[in-house]
C-alpha cells in the first residue's frame, strides 16, 4: 500500500510539474482510487487537485518512522554535581543584568567544586566564542561534555587560538580599573564607617554619575564579607538626595553579588 | 484581562489593552491597613522575577515622575517611558494589585515596582487620591464586596443543593460559563442600556455568502495552478500568491489567506519545494470544498473546518461552552510571525484525559504576549474548547497555582501512531505537539531522533521554525542518551520545543522578536 501511495505521489509531482493542460493525471486504482470516485468530474484539473488531496491526506496518516539509526557515543563521565537550579537562574540574571559579576561566578564555581549545568552549556559556550579564556573556563566547569559537545557542533568552538590560554587565567577573577585611594579607603579596618563614608560621598554627589563604573568595578571586587554592610549604607542614602539613582543601582549589584556567592556555597 | 464579549477571536490583536487591572496573585506581603510604606524586601517580594527589580530601579527616580501620591489605600504617579503618553500607575497597597497603561502583560510590571520602590524611600508625598484613582479603588472594593457575596450566597446554594460534592467541577460550570460574570466589564448601575442587538441572521447569512464567495475563487485559482503547472513562472512572483490571499482576507478567509501567504515563501525554498506546494495546494482544495458543503458535513467536523477556514468565534461564545477541567501541562511554546502579527503558541496536555490543547495568543508591533504559562509547569484549570473538539482553546477558571511538571513520554513509534491519528482527522494541520523520549544521532548533514523503534528527522534551521540553538540544548542535556522531548510535528520533520530532564523543563521554541513586541 505505502509503495503504491508513494509510486502515485511521484506521478501526481511530475504531472503537476507540466500541468493538466499538458498531461492528464494519472490513472489511479484500488482504496486512494476509490477515495477520489465520487469526486470526479470531466475536468482533468479537478480530478487532479482531488487525486493530491487524497493522497496528501493518506501519505500523512500513514506516518511512519524511518529505521532506528546508531545512537551517538556518550562524553566520558564527570563525577562533581551540578550546580544548583538558583545558580543557573543567577547566571542568566548576570549575564543579563550584571555582566561585571559573570567571571566570579564561573572561578567560584570552579573553585568550589561544582559542574556547569548542561542547560546553560551551549549558551554560556556561545557567549564566550571570541574570548579564549572564558571560552576555556566554561569547558573546564563544564568537562567532558563540553569538549563532546563542541566536537559534535563545531559552531560553538572558540574563534580564538586555545593554545594560548595559560591555565592559571581560568581561576584568575581579572582585574577590574578601580583608582587606589578608593580601594584603599574601603579596605580600611572599620568597614562601617568605610562603607558609611562612601555612602555619603554618594549621597553628596561627590561620587556621582561620572564614577559609575569605577563603583560598579568596586563593588564587584570588594571583600564578599562587606557586602552586607556596603548595601545597607547605600539603601540609608536620603531618597531625594542626588545620588540616590546611583546609590540604588550599587546597592542592587552588592545584593546580587551577595547572593550569588552564598548560592554556589561549596559542594560537599 | 476583561474583553468585550462583542469582539472576536480575531480583533484580539487590535483591541489588546495593556496591563489593566490585575491582582498580583498569591505572594504574601502583608497587609496595610494605613499609610504603612512598605519595605524594598516587600517590593521584591512581590516581583516576578530579581531582573524585573533590577528593570524597576533606574525608573525609580523622581526626574522619570509627574503627579505621584499616595495615600492610606493606595500610591499613583505617571512615568515618562518609551511611549508617547506618560504610563499612568496606580497600586493598591492594601488589596495588593496593580493598574498601568503600560503595554507589558508582567504583573506587576517595572513601573508599578518603581512606583513602589520610590514609596518605600520616601520618595512619594501624602496627598489626597485624585478622582480617576478613586474611582479605581472604588471599583476594585465594589467587586471585590460582590464576588464575595456571590461566594457567600454560591457556597450556601451548594451547601443545600449538594452538601457532599462541592468540590465537584460541575459544581463551578454555572460560575464559569456565563460569560457575563467574568467578561464583562463591571459597570456602574446607572449607565444607559446596550443598544438593542443588530439583526444577527443577516450578517451571520452575509458572511456565509462572502465566505463562499471566496471559496470559489480559492477553487478556481488552484485549478488554474494546476492547469498551467507549478513550472509555470507566475508562482514564482509575490503578488500571484498575495493578491489572492487579499481576496480571502475580503471573504473573511483570514486563516486560508494566512496559509497562502505562507505558502508562498516555499516556492523555490527547497529543492523539493514542488512537493510541499503540491500538497498544501491539494489540502486547500479539500478546505474549499469541504468548506462549501459544511451543512453536508458531521457537526464536530463542520465546526473544525469552519474556524479552519477562517469563521470568526466570539471568545465569549468558546468560554460559555462545557469546560475540560484537568491539571494541564505546559509542554512546549513557541511563537511565530504572521504578516504583522506574533502568533504564540501554548501547547497543553491533560494529565487525567491525556488530551492535547493548543492555546494561542497574539501581539501586534509593541504589543506583549501571554507570559501566564512556563513550561514545565502543571496548572489546575478549565479549559474551552473552539467548536468541533478543536485543538484550540481558551483558558478559562484556574483552580490552583502551577506546579512543576513534565509530560508523560513514549516511543518514536508511538509518537508517528499519535500524529498519524489526528491527521487521520484533520489532515489539514500543518503542526501537532507531541511528546517522545528519544536520543538525538547525527545522519548525513542532518539529525534525527532515533531509538529502538524508528527515527524521525530532526529539523534544526529556523526555516522551519527551529530554534538555532535548540539542537545544541538538546544534544547537551542528551549527553548522546534517550531524553524526554516536547517535538512539533510538521510535513518535513519534528522541531523540539521543549526538554524535559531531572534538572526541570527547557523551552526551546522560538521567541519572538524583542524589537517586536514588549517584553516587559
Amino acid at each position: 500500500m505505502s509503495a503504491t501511495v508513494d509510486d502515485t505521489w511521484r506521478d501526481l509531482v511530475t504531472g503537476a510539474l507540466l500541468g493538466t493542460d499538458r498531461r492528464d493525471p494519472p490513472a489511479v486504482e484500488g482504496p486512494l482510487g476509490d477515495l477520489v470516485a465520487d469526486s470526479a468530474t470531466d475536468s482533468s484539473s479537478e480530478r487532479m487537485l482531488a487525486l493530491v488531496a487524497a493522497c496528501t491526506s493518506v501519505r500523512r496518516a500513514g506516518l511512519r518512522p524511518l529505521p532506528p539509526a546508531a545512537p551517538t557515543a556518550p562524553p566520558s563521565d564527570d563525577q562533581r554535581p551540578v550546580c544548583p537550579a538558583v545558580a543557573i537562574e543567577r547566571w542568566r540574571h548576570v549575564t543579563t543584568s550584571w555582566p561585571v559579576l559573570e567571571d566570579e561566578w564561573t572561578v567560584t564555581l570552579l573553585e568550589r567544586g561544582w559542574k556547569m549545568s548542561p542547560t546553560m552549556l551551549p549558551a554560556a559556550l556561545r557567549r564566550h566564542r571570541r574570548d579564549a579564556v572564558r571560552h576555556a573556563r566554561v569547558v573546564v566547569a563544564a568537562g567532558p561534555l563540553a569538549e563532546w559537545l563542541i566536537d559534535l557542533r563545531p559552531e560553538l568552538a572558540t574563534t580564538r587560538p586555545r593554545a594560548t590560554v595559560d591555565p592559571a587565567a581560568l581561576v584568575t577573577l581579572p582585574e577590574l580599573p578601580v583608582p587606589p585611594e578608593l580601594v584603599e579607603r574601603i579596605g580600611r579596618a572599620d568597614v562601617d564607617q568605610a562603607t558609611a563614608d562612601l555612602a555619603g560621598d554618594v549621597e553628596s554627589g561627590r561620587l556621582g554619575t561620572a564614577h559609575r563604573a569605577v563603583l560598579i568595578n568596586l563593588v564587584a571586587r570588594i571583600d564578599p564579607g562587606a557586602l552586607p554592610e556596603v548595601a545597607r549604607s547605600l539603601d540609608a542614602v536620603e531618597p531625594m538626595a542626588p545620588g540616590h539613582p546611583l546609590a540604588s543601582v550599587l546597592s542592587d549589584l552588592a545584593r546580587v553579588r551577595g547572593r550569588m556567592l552564598h548560592e554556589l556555597a561549596p559542594a560537599d | 484581562m476583561p474583553v468585550p464579549a462583542h469582539l472576536t477571536v480575531t480583533d484580539l490583536p487590535r483591541v489588546v489593552e495593556r496591563c489593566d487591572t490585575a491582582s498580583v496573585p498569591s505572594i504574601e506581603v502583608g497587609e496595610s491597613s494605613g499609610n504603612d510604606r512598605w519595605s524594598v524586601e516587600q517590593v521584591e517580594a512581590i516581583a516576578p522575577a530579581p531582573a524585573a527589580v533590577s528593570a524597576a530601579r533606574p525608573l525609580a527616580t523622581p526626574t522619570r515622575w509627574s503627579g505621584t501620591g499616595a495615600d492610606h489605600r493606595a500610591v499613583w504617579g505617571a512615568c515618562r517611558g518609551s511611549g508617547a503618553e506618560p504610563y499612568e500607575v496606580v497600586v493598591d497597597h492594601v488589596g495588593v494589585a496593580t493598574r498601568c497603561t503600560c503595554p507589558s502583560r508582567r504583573v506587576p510590571c517595572k513601573h508599578a515596582l518603581a512606583l513602589l520602590l520610590m514609596w518605600s524611600n520616601g520618595q512619594i508625598p501624602d496627598v489626597p487620591a485624585p478622582s480617576s484613582v478613586e474611582a479605581w479603588i472604588d471599583g476594585r472594593r465594589q467587586r471585590a464586596d460582590a464576588a464575595s457575596a456571590r461566594s457567600d450566597s454560591s457556597s450556601s446554594a451548594s451547601d443545600v443543593a449538594e452538601p457532599s460534592s462541592a468540590s465537584d467541577a460541575t459544581t463551578d460550570r454555572p460560575e464559569t460559563a456565563d460569560p457575563g460574570a467574568s467578561h464583562e466589564p463591571d459597570l456602574p448601575p446607572d449607565l444607559p442600556q446596550p443598544p438593542e442587538p443588530p439583526d444577527r441572521t443577516r450578517e451571520r447569512d452575509e458572511r456565509v455568502a462572502r465566505m463562499h464567495a471566496g471559496l470559489d475563487e480559492l477553487d478556481r485559482w488552484l485549478d488554474d495552478r494546476i492547469r498551467t503547472g507549478l513550472a509555470d513562472p507566475s508562482l514564482a512572483r509575490y503578488a500571484t500568491w498575495d493578491q489572492l490571499a487579499a481576496r480571502l482576507v475580503d471573504a473573511r478567509a483570514g486563516s486560508l489567506a494566512n496559509r497562502i501567504r505562507r505558502l508562498a515563501g516555499e516556492v523555490g525554498a527547497r529543492p523539493d519545494w514542488h512537493d510541499t506546494v503540491l500538497a498544501e495546494l491539494g489540502l486547500l482544495h479539500l478546505l474549499a470544498r469541504s468548506g462549501r458543503r459544511l451543512a453536508d458535513l458531521p457537526p464536530d467536523l463542520a465546526d473544525v473546518v469552519a474556524t479552519t477556514v477562517g469563521w470568526q468565534v466570539k471568545q465569549a461564545d468558546v468560554l460559555a461552552g462545557v469546560p475540560e477541567t484537568d491539571d494541564w501541562i505546559v509542554a512546549g511554546r513557541t511563537d511565530a510571525r504572521e504578516d504583522r502579527i506574533e502568533v504564540r503558541r501554548h501547547w497543553l496536555l491533560g494529565r487525567e484525559t491525556g488530551r492535547w490543547a493548543l492555546v494561542l495568543s497574539f501581539a501586534a508591533y509593541q504589543q506583549s504576549l501571554d507570559t501566564s504559562l512556563t513550561v514545565g509547569t502543571s496548572v489546575r484549570a478549565d479549559l474551552h474548547r473552539y467548536p468541533g473538539a478543536a485543538l484550540r482553546c481558551l483558558v478559562g477558571r484556574r483552580h490552583d497555582e502551577p506546579t512543576v511538571a513534565a509530560p508523560p513520554t513514549g516511543t518514536v513509534a508511538e509518537m508517528c501512531d499519535a500524529v498519524g491519528s489526528r491527521l487521520a482527522v484533520t489532515p489539514w494541520l500543518d503542526r501537532i505537539a507531541t511528546t517522545v523520549r528519544a536520543a538525538p544521532a547525527q545522519h548525513g548533514d542532518g539529525w534525527l531522533l532515533t531509538d529502538a523503534t524508528g527515527s524521525v528527522p530532526l529539523l534544526v534551521d529556523r526555516a522551519d521554525g527551529a530554534h538555532a540553538d535548540s539542537l545544541d540544548t538538546v544534544l547537551a542535556v542528551s549527553a548522546g542518551q534517550p531524553v524526554d522531548l516536547t517535538v512539533e510535528w510538521t510535513p518535513r520533520g519534528v522541531v523540539a520545543v521543549a526538554v524535559h530532564s531531572s534538572i526541570g523543563s527547557i523551552d526551546l521554541g522560538l521567541r519572538a522578536d524583542d524589537s517586536f513586541v514588549s517584553a516587559a
